[in-house]
């Protein structure tokens, strides 16, 4: 019997044209049908310089099944370079033109002599989701445009996180790992978002070394870096939200990076000191807030699933019940990820489930005995259970229609402050 | 089960006319994957002049779109329209739009009449048998 899947939590390969809009001045060009990057495009946060509507594209249809379409991504990739005014160019293909065989490669490799580089990456939706599609996307950064580098920067880190516009806090996470890091006196450098962009990219292979923090999604293209331009990597798993995770982030990006650990300390405490002088304010709401829920439960990617449970039972002392893993994490990663969910303070331990399927994360919800009132955070979807349960909801996984983030961001310290004012405005509201 | 491809070709090698230009058509049906002998279809091209009984007052034919109740290229359809697709060099977006309405494909290709049908059979046959059009 055909599987249904429930309200599922990711997109398509071809979704990665998000992660090259989030590449300042570079394009997508898309070999797909018409209407895939309407499909795909958010809705908010995606319009400036390139927006998803004036994306080029093949538009293929039933004449380009039948007699190929390589002719008329030639064409397209060929006007896009005349009438469109950017830094780098990135064919992505979609399932028809993969179904029936047409050589993106042979196509660009025409332009490997054009002014602007030309990469492709093959993106159909029946090779997994955008996670994936991000990842193939930074692949053919580095397989068709990186070169090895012998001059190093000294302190040079690249940072990679996880999927913009998938992830809402995309652009402030970054920017907030980058502050983190250049505290400890290192050079950070981004690809994504304002002010980043070609100019980034090219600095990438003089790093010293690559950081990623998420639990899974990149590993593949830290390894590939490793293999290719000669740059080792730190594998940070957590996402580090709040005083606990962060401290132990800056201990451990700092011993990587050969960093004096009487500085890293120092830097701990500044920071520590001023969040737990906030905590101490407000520690009769902490204490007081009855309606606060016990037990919680986070539906999302692995990133905020890990980062968020971790902050949680280790900051702020509630209690884990299931958590839900949504990204449809490879098999190959889902041991150590689960590990980590083990690995609480208070010797803790949360049960997580990996499930795409909506229909059955609800039902287990709605069956589990939370304690009182229910603390849910995930996507839009978790809404209407949470209320129904009357208990406290907040939106901080996709899809979002709850809230609006320009540039907030939810690691580090200050991070973990907002998630603490986001959570506990929930909850207050309770008495409104 | 068999089906009828109409080719716009002047000498019945190349796909070499414009759907509008074309005065016949070649008719080949395709029974079990095997291509019978064409039928010639001369086509009677309606006259310009004749504007159908809604569209009397010739208002919208400006810069060169015309309305669909222009009968010239209708007539024509309606000639082929026992046809599962129509191959030909190059077509127009109304006709294509009158086309749609009929549910027949249209394939606007320069190549042989040879290579244009054993392509398109291969696509019908695979999606008639619902099998995947992976190479």
């Amino acid at each position: 019997m055909a599987k249904l899947l429930d309200k599922q939590r990711y997109k398509c390969a071809l979704g990665a044209m998000q992660t090259v809009q989030a590449i300042t001045r570079a394009i997508p060009i898309l070999h797909s049908g018409p209407g895939c990057a309407q499909k795909l495009s958010d809705s908010i946060g995606s319009s400036g310089y390139f927006s998803p509507n004036i994306f080029p594209c093949t538009s293929i249809n039933e004449k380009d099944v039948v007699f190929g379409g390589a002719k008329k991504l030639e064409t397209t990739i060929e006007n896009a370079l005349k009438v469109i005014d950017a830094d780098l160019y990135v064919v992505l293909t979609g399932c028809i033109p993969e179904i029936v065989g047409d050589d993106t490669a042979e196509v660009v490799s025409h332009f490997k002599d054009s002014e602007k580089p030309v990469i492709y990456a093959s993106t159909a939706g029946f090779k997994g989701n955008n996670f994936k599609g991000h990842e193939q996307v930074i692949d053919a950064v580095i397989e068709q445009y990186l070169e090895k580098s012998d001059e190093k920067e000294k302190g040079l880190v690249n940072i990679w996180a996880d999927v913009p516009y998938q992830d809402l806090f995309w652009l402030g996470n970054l920017r907030e790992l980058e502050k983190l890091v250049a505290e400890l006196g290192l050079t950070p450098n981004t690809i994504f978002g304002y002010e980043r962009g070609i100019e980034n990219i090219n600095r990438i292979p003089k790093a010293q070394f690559n950081l990623l923090v998420s639990p899974w999604v990149s590993v593949g293209n830290m390894k590939k870096m490793e293999q290719k331009l000669g740059i080792p990597y730190l594998h940070y798993p957590t996402l580090p939200i709040g005083a606990f995770e962060t401290s132990r982030f800056l201990r451990e990006v700092g011993k990587f990076a050969g960093v004096d650990e009487e500085k890293i300390e120092s830097i701990i405490n500044k920071h520590e000191d001023y969040y737990y002088y906030l905590i101490e304010r407000y520690a009769d709401m902490f204490l007081e807030t009855r309606v606060m829920a016990k037990q919680f439960s986070v539906v999302a990617d692995a990133q905020y699933a890990l980062g968020i449970t971790k902050f949680l039972v280790n900051d702020l002392g509630l209690v884990p019940a299931k958590q839900f893993i949504t990204d449809d994490t490879p098999k190959a990663f889902q041991k150590q990820i689960r590990e980590e969910f083990e690995n609480l303070n208070y010797g803790l331990k949360a049960e997580v489930s990996f499930e795409t399927d909506s229909y059955k994360i609800h039902n287990e919800i709605q069956s589990h005995d939370y304690h009182g009132y229910p603390l849910i955070l995930g996507g839009y979807y978790e809404k209407e259970i949470t209320e129904k349960m009357f208990g406290h909801f907040l939106n901080i996984s996709w899809p979002v229609q709850d809230k609006v983030v320009l540039d907030d961001a939810y690691i580090g310290y200050t991070g973990g402050i907002r998630l603490i004012e986001d959570i506990y405005s929930v909850a207050v509201q309770r008495w409104n | 089960m068999a089906y009828k491809i109409a080719v716009a070709s002047s000498d019945g090698i190349e796909v070499n006319e414009a759907f509008g230009n074309a005065a016949r058509f070649l008719i080949f049906t395709v029974n079990n994957e095997t291509i019978e002998p064409p039928e010639e279809r001369i086509c009677t091209v309606g006259d310009e002049s004749d504007i159908s009984s809604v569209c009397k007052d010739n208002t919208c034919r400006g810069n060169g779109s015309r309305c669909n109740n222009y009968t010239g290229n209708a007539i024509k359809v309606e000639q082929i329209a026992d046809c599962r697709c129509v191959v030909c060099q190059k077509i127009g977006f109304q006709v294509q739009k009158q086309l749609e309405r009929k549910a027949i494909s249209f394939f606007d290709v320069s190549c042989t009449v040879e290579e244009a049908l054993s392509k398109i059979i291969k696509y019908y046959s695979r999606i008639d048998k619902h099998e995947s059009l992976r190479k």
